[in-house]
């Protein structure tokens, strides 16, 4: 097939928000954060790179990095794979605590339709501020997908030096159009010198276009001897930025199509006109046709869900026309024409012959 | 298509009863032509308000008379089809969308499999197996690749397959090739909860 693997993608994020935090034997208190983060895809693996910055309400800052990676193996049975990743950061508050750690992990993954079951193991070290400490761990876990639910649990046994323990969580992750929903339950037990008790986090993103989501969260987690981080409850609410906007819905094509020349508008009247697709909860998707020729008068679409009755777009800014319709989910057809001219398909659709000699848009609806 | 080169004859012995008025758009010679059409699609129990559209939408485009009456002919024999291939409980936009894949060259025989090991809806992975082959994308790998993602994968994350793919393509990798590989990565993702140490970090934890 001639294969040739994907270009890599690039997804920055920076996480604004405020924070109630109460540390395990401190007072409670407000903090600000910002969490930049980069991450770096491709087929077989991930590239993390992460900071977070905390200023609390006495002044103090914390100062977390982050920089984790996976990579996948597929050996020749294919219900196996191997992951091996890797981890390493490091936090500093005040002037007077400081961590770090490198960590390796190994997996080995069996697959199922939809489930599967993992056995791994972790070495590495960590320090707080004087002679490092081996960290190992091992660990057994299981993910299923039920509809639009995945549920999974895993146990693990950890040591850090002369500190030992065991973690049993089980996750929940569901996502429904704009919103996504986790949740984690866990409980720390058999403990020598990592604390114990039942812990657990709930978290809501609301994307409100594409580059902005809205999260709140809350919840309990454990001391994490690795990292660090010390046991805490928290509730937290911000907006994570994307810096890059995601590929958009419809985009299709690069070169707009006309079979028939001769509208009204000067030069070519068909060059860099791009439509875009933005659906909205409840129905409703939202047209936006950019046009660059400014001396357009008037832009009309038709399509299956006008009764291919021409509709007049509204003039929403320089060069951009717009509207917002109930559009049922499914495949269409449109076509757009500028001053009366004839009906072309815009750029950031796919193109596809209409039985009349011409050429229509098709666009999906999820 | 027995059936509707039947129930066709049949309309066109009787006139057609409340016709949609919607047609009033059409010439005189068409509308009676395109309402029979559409009225014994009716009668084979066959959507028939894509037929109506693509009526209209040649009336809007001024088209010959000759072409309307074809293109809702033909629209109408893809619809069977679409039916025969996914069944009597395809609903009508799954026909819609599975008529346009055929139109864009898919076999029959992978609408049947798709309906097979798919228990949702079909109506996005057709759509996404028609947007493929119009992007360039020979239809024997589209066909593979919605086939191996449609058992356990769920809309939204077919779209991002699709997205994946065009994105691809447009870096300048061949379609085929940009198709597999995305298709590989959305199966791992589905299937797979990986990278214990690359995941994105839980928002708002301080």
């Amino acid at each position: 097939m001639g294969a040739r693997a994907p270009a890599a993608q690039t997804t920055g994020t920076i996480d604004v928000g405020v924070s109630s935090v109460r540390y395990d034997g401190f007072l409670p208190s407000g903090a600000a954060s910002v969490s930049p983060a980069l991450r770096w895809e491709r087929p077989a693996g991930i590239l993390t790179a992460r900071g977070t910055y905390l200023r609390f309400e006495s002044g103090h800052r914390s100062l977390q990095s982050l920089l984790a990676g996976s990579f996948l193996i597929r050996p020749a049975a294919h219900r196996w794979r191997g992951e091996l990743s890797g981890s390493l950061g490091a936090s500093r508050y005040l002037d007077f605590a400081s961590f770090w750690h490198a960590t390796a992990d190994a997996r080995l993954l069996m697959l199922g339709a939809d489930r599967g079951v993992w056995i791994g193991g972790t070495a590495g070290r960590t320090s707080y501020g004087r002679a490092a400490r081996p960290v190992t761990a091992v660990g057994i876990g299981a993910w299923m997908q039920r509809s639009q639910v995945m549920v999974g649990g895993s146990a693990t046994r950890s040591f850090v030096g002369d500190t030992a323990y065991n973690d049993v969580v089980s996750t929940a992750h569901t996502r429904r159009g704009p919103l996504a929903l986790d949740g984690s339950l866990g409980a720390r037990f058999a403990s020598r010198g990592g604390g114990r008790g039942v812990f657990g986090e709930a978290s809501a993103t609301l994307a409100v276009g594409e580059r902005t989501v809205l999260f709140v969260a809350a919840g309990r987690y454990p001391t994490d001897p690795v990292s660090g981080s010390v046991a805490g409850r928290y509730v937290s609410g911000g907006v994570r930025l994307r810096l890059a906007s995601p590929a958009r819905l419809s985009a299709r094509t690069t070169i707009p199509s006309a079979s028939r020349p001769g509208t009204p508008a000067d030069g070519d009247p068909v060059a860099d006109l791009r439509l875009e697709v933005l659906p909205r909860p409840n129905g409703v998707v939202r047209l936006v046709l950019y046009v660059a020729s400014t001396s357009a008068a008037g832009v009309e679409l038709a399509g299956d869900f006008t009764d291919w009755q021409p509709l007049q777009l509204r003039r929403s800014a320089n060069g951009m026309w717009e509207t917002v319709l109930a559009i049922p989910s499914g495949v269409h057809r449109l076509n757009v024409r500028i001053d009366g001219g004839a009906w072309i398909v815009p750029a950031g659709l796919t193109r596809a012959a209409d039985d009349f000699g011409d050429e229509v848009g098709i666009m999906t609806v999820p | 298509m027995i059936l509707l080169v039947a129930a066709t004859l049949v309309a066109l012995q009787a006139p057609a009863q409340g016709i949609d008025p919607r047609l009033e758009r059409l010439d005189s010679i068409t509308r009676p032509i395109v309402a029979a059409l559409v009225d014994s699609a009716r009668a084979a129990a066959l959507p028939t308000e894509p037929l109506v559209q693509r009526a209209l939408e040649g009336a809007t485009k001024r088209a010959p008379a000759d072409r309307i009456v074809a293109a809702v002919r033909r629209l109408a024999l893809d619809l069977g089809h679409a039916r025969d291939a996914l069944g009597p409980t395809a609903s009508p936009t799954e026909l819609g969308a599975a008529a346009a894949a055929l139109r864009a060259g898919a076999h029959p025989a992978t609408l049947t499999e798709l309906r097979r090991i798919r228990r949702e809806s079909l109506t996005v992975p057709l759509a996404v197996l028609t947007d493929l082959v119009g992007s360039g994308v020979p239809v024997d790998s589209a066909a593979a690749a919605v086939l191996s993602l449609a058992a356990k994968t769920r809309d939204a994350d077919l779209v991002e397959f699709r997205r994946a793919v065009e994105r691809d393509i447009a870096l300048g990798a061949p379609p085929a090739s940009a198709t597999a590989a995305a298709a590989a990565v959305t199966a791992e993702a589905t299937a797979v909860q990986v990278n214990a140490g690359a995941r994105q970090q839980r928002p708002g934890r301080p």
